[in-house]
């Protein structure tokens, strides 16, 4: 005679099995964690400043200044054209380069004016064989946007100018 | 005729009689496992419900996220990085480095391992998020030898992941994970030249843009904290023998 298989046992068996499993899954997942996070964003205000010679006549000679107007910080450079010769006597900051510019070596921050870059010279005599008592000396001042270099140095970049200039 | 005494069925009650003894020996395993866990525990108990994550920004809590004892969390998750970068008036210049000093402190009760997860993005001037502007030109000075390592698996131009090495204890704050922050000089080279009758002029194309640092922190118990990390962040990691730092797989 074929025994009749009993299933209660099996079923109370098995029961238990998940109950002792589960009692283990419940201690794996109890981990302590938390999180934070926060964020920022700042705005490029990118752009090119302006500058404005300032040049005042006497009998010294020829006072320029630079004027930053604008709103950015920039570097200035200055050349000076002239029929006559001319000297200069610049105030601290201000260096001859090799290219005829004079540069303003500091960095001139936005609503700043550079010290004087005096532009002297000698009246020609009128009298004389080529004189004249009219003549022109030109500034052409470019200023240049700050940036900065890999060390972090603020550093001219002269291949991005602004050109304007003055006569007299 | 005598009737025949049914037999008592000895297999069946034997088998019901072991699932029953494995129930009950599974109830009594599990209580007692459970009474041994809060028993052993029990002034560390207080301590184990106080886990506690604070990001730091130049010495500022900037967010935080502690669980307390009475079973509430606590403090803000979502805080504001770059607030204080520039001064007032002050535009940002590109190749400038500014200070931009990360770090995590442990504001729980219990030891934890920790991790940041930064990531750097560009958003036009409507504020939709360009992912043709390259990530790398907003660089982080990401400090060495300070004990946070970088996941070089998980990290991207745009993503960097960094793990702290060491446990770090309740009431510790980490090395600086990060000194500075700067945008690369090279977005100054990014020039539009316009002319407008006899006036040239140059429009930077990055001008109106913004960029974006986004800062998470994640913190895990360390006991067992191999089996701890997977199970929280996904990643294999080697946890030291006792137990107090980690290195990277």
């Amino acid at each position: 005679m074929r025994r009749k298989w009993n299933k209660k046992p099996v079923v109370l068996a098995a029961a238990a099995l998940v109950l002792t499993a589960s009692a283990f899954a419940d201690d794996a997942m109890a981990y302590f964690t938390t999180y934070s996070s926060a964020t920022g964003s700042v705005t490029m205000d990118l752009g090119f400043t302006e500058t404005v010679p300032e040049e005042e006549v006497d009998a010294e000679g020829k006072h320029v200044r630079i004027a930053n107007v604008g709103d950015y910080d920039c570097f200035v450079r200055v050349k000076v054209f002239s029929v006559i010769e001319v000297g200069y006597e610049p105030s601290e900051g201000w260096t001859q380069g090799s290219d005829g510019y004079w540069y303003y070596e500091p960095v001139l921050a936005a609503g700043e004016t550079t010290p004087e870059l005096l532009i002297t010279y000698e009246l020609p005599d009128a009298s004389e064989e080529g004189g004249t008592d009219e003549f022109d000396i030109i500034v052409v001042q470019e200023c240049t946007p700050v940036v900065y270099d890999e060390a972090g140095n603020p550093i001219p970049d002269w291949d991005n100018v602004i050109i304007s200039e003055g006569t007299e | 005729m005598r009737r025949k005494k049914k037999s008592f069925p000895v297999k069946p009650a034997l088998l019901l009689g072991a699932a029953g003894l494995l129930l009950l020996g599974s109830t009594v395993g599990s209580t007692r496992a459970a009474l041994t866990y809060y028993s052993e525990n029990y002034s560390a108990q207080v301590d184990m419900s106080s886990i506690g994550v604070s990001l730091l920004e130049n010495g500022e809590t900037v967010s935080s996220r502690d669980y307390t004892s009475d079973g509430a969390w606590e403090g803000g998750t979502e805080g504001t990085l770059l607030t204080n970068l520039l001064g007032e008036g002050e535009k940002i210049t590109p190749g400038k480095t500014y200070d931009e000093k990360l770090s995590v402190a442990n504001s729980g009760n219990i030891d934890t391992f920790v991790r940041v997860i930064l990531t750097k993005s560009w958003q036009d001037g409507d504020g939709a998020k360009d992912t043709t502007l390259s990530p790398d030109l907003i660089e982080l000075g990401l400090t060495e030898g300070s004990g946070w390592v970088q996941a070089d698996v998980e990290s991207s131009p745009e993503r960097v992941v960094l793990y702290y090495t060491e446990a770090l204890a309740p009431g510790e704050t980490t090395e600086d994970l990060c000194d500075s922050i700067r945008i690369s000089h090279e977005v100054a080279n990014q020039v539009t030249k316009v002319t407008e009758g006899n006036t040239i002029r140059y429009v930077y194309d990055y001008s109106g843009y913004s960029f974006t640092l986004d800062a998470e922190v994640d913190a895990v118990q360390t006991h067992n904290a191999q089996d701890a990390i997977k199970s929280a962040w996904g990643v294999d990691v080697n946890i030291s023998a006792d137990g107090q730092s980690l290195s990277l797989q």
